[in-house]
């Protein structure tokens, strides 16, 4: 046994095990966070939600997966084929691949780059991408609008986004984000979000952009251009643009979780679990994704130039403000950056 | 490491090569990103993990999508779809590129490049930084590069304003305007 587990340490076969592993945990992340938001929804709505497959409805993430796999994959007469159906492909392989950089606990990383922030952005950068080659692929009007939506919604947050990230490389003075957990440590009074509460603010919110989700879905605005950039798919290509939205979803969560919250670092030092702290980790991110479905089913969507202006004018001039604020404490409290 | 070499050369080739041979300009910025793909693994191989996240993050992710969204705002569906902006000068085309390339090509072998390897440079994101601020080892001119760097872009971020914003009693803004005023 001890043999085994050191042969799958060596290290391409522990990167591709590992990989897989993060592989088969988004996958199966997308199916049960459809299920927990429809529950989520019906929670707050007052209602049961699905409450007919298995106990309480837990088995509904298999019967959806059920359907999608053996329902018919439709597509527009017109539509560009290759595009169409590469478009859900470029964007599930980045909301996949950015995981590997995701530290679950000191030892459980898949590649802990030291480049690990830069990899983040620009990997999610890529799935902008998608959204232009799902709406020009189908074309139609909706499609197209929604894309056209999408692709200035997403470049716009990228800034704000790439912003807020840039206090926490200050203080912690690398861009690995197993140093940024490590440097959080010892309780959390240490972790990020208090020293850099307007950037994790203006993180939250860009990520809630990035995502596309409530009140920042207008690429796929449901009740104006009913569905935007997805509404020509079925089936397993609609399927899996669902699983790039919810992995993403996770993803920002586990980000912010990563760089604001501590990562798997435990509230005070008296709870460490030891090899365990992966349950810290995967609780903060619970969390986080939580408050994103709360917000989802509490707030309605905004307009365009609100959109725009919330961007550009509020979370940029914040992010630049405290950017500077964060520096000239550094400069004058040294022993703040490490 | 030369069949991952191999890989990503072909994939650079034959993508670039469907830039300039694809008829619709969508599928040419499309090929152009898997391009873009192709150069940040080379980045990747050559040791400089911090140019490929860049070169994904700025080409792949934004010069690409603003292009894309260029193309879309501002042609009608029918001239993206057949290939009426397709250029036909093909063999002015062809001596421009061999020309390019035999320049290219002359100047990589005329010069002396001592013993400098391929993937021996330092990988520290911190290194670089102080690299293009002139205070690491690396010759002064990098903060000059960088700063000129910096210079044009602030250039076309004001150009780009000047450009777009309307001017005075063009459009049906200023006319309000006007009348607010008076």
């Amino acid at each position: 046994m001890q043999s085994v587990l050191s042969v799958l340490d060596q290290e391409p076969i522990r990167f591709f095990v590992s990989f897989g592993v993060i592989l088969f945990l988004v996958l199966n992340l997308a199916a049960v966070l459809t299920m927990a938001e429809r529950k989520v929804a019906g929670y707050i709505q007052l209602r049961y939600g699905p409450n007919r497959v298995g106990p309480r409805g837990l088995l509904q993430p298999l019967a959806d997966v059920f359907k999608l796999f053996t329902k018919e994959n439709v597509s527009p007469n017109r539509a560009d084929m290759w595009i169409f159906l590469a478009a859900p492909i470029a964007m599930f392989i980045p909301a996949a691949l950015a995981w590997i950089i995701i530290p679950f606990s000191p030892s459980a990383v898949v590649a802990d780059l030291n480049v690990g922030i830069l990899f983040f952005v620009g990997i999610t950068s890529i799935g902008a991408l998608g959204v232009i080659m799902a709406g020009y692929g189908s074309r139609s009007t909706f499609s197209l609008l929604g894309a056209l939506r999408g692709a200035a919604q997403l470049i716009s947050y990228e800034v704000p986004m790439i912003l807020s990230l840039l206090g926490v490389v200050m203080l912690t003075g690398s861009l690995s984000l197993v140093e940024v957990v490590q440097a959080q440590g010892g309780g959390f009074w240490n972790w990020y979000f208090l020293p850099q509460l307007p950037m994790f603010f203006v993180f939250y919110i860009a990520g809630l952009a990035e995502v596309k989700r409530v009140p920042f879905d207008l690429p796929e605005g449901e009740s104006e251009i009913v569905g935007g950039f997805m509404v020509e798919y079925s089936g397993m290509t609609w399927a899996l643009m669902q699983a790039a939205e919810f992995a993403s979803l996770a993803l920002i969560s586990a980000m912010s979780v990563t760089l604001f919250l501590g990562g798997w670092q435990p509230p005070i030092e008296a709870l460490d679990l030891g090899n365990f702290n992966w349950a810290w980790f995967g609780l903060k991110t619970a969390l986080i994704t939580f408050t994103f479905q709360w917000i989802r089913w509490s707030v309605p969507r905004l307009r365009m130039d609100q959109l725009m202006n919330l961007g550009w004018k509020i979370l940029v001039p914040l992010c630049l403000v405290w950017l500077f604020v964060t520096a000239g404490l550094m400069l004058v409290f040294p022993s703040l950056g490490q | 490491m030369i069949v991952a070499f191999g890989f990503l050369a072909g994939m650079v080739l034959v993508s670039a090569f469907g830039v300039v041979v694809s008829r619709n300009v969508v599928h040419s910025a499309l090929f152009m990103s898997v391009s873009f793909l192709g150069v940040a693994g080379f980045f990747v191989m050559l040791n400089a993990p911090a140019l490929a996240a860049f070169q994904v993050l700025i080409y792949v992710g934004a010069v690409t999508v603003v292009i894309l969204f260029g193309i879309m705002f501002t042609q009608k569906p029918q001239v993206r779809r057949f290939a009426t902006i397709i250029n036909r000068q093909f063999w002015a085309s062809l001596v421009v590129a061999l020309g390019i390339g035999a320049f290219v090509a002359v100047i990589v072998s005329i010069e002396d490049w001592g013993d400098t390897k391929s993937g021996a440079g330092s990988t520290s994101v911190r290194d670089l930084g102080r690299n293009l601020l002139g205070v690491g080892q690396a010759p002064e001119i990098f903060s000059l590069l960088f700063e000129v760097a910096s210079v044009l872009l602030l250039v076309a971020v004001v150009a780009a304003i000047v450009v777009s914003r309307r001017k005075a009693g063009a459009g049906e803004d200023s006319q309000v305007a006007e009348r607010v005023e008076s």
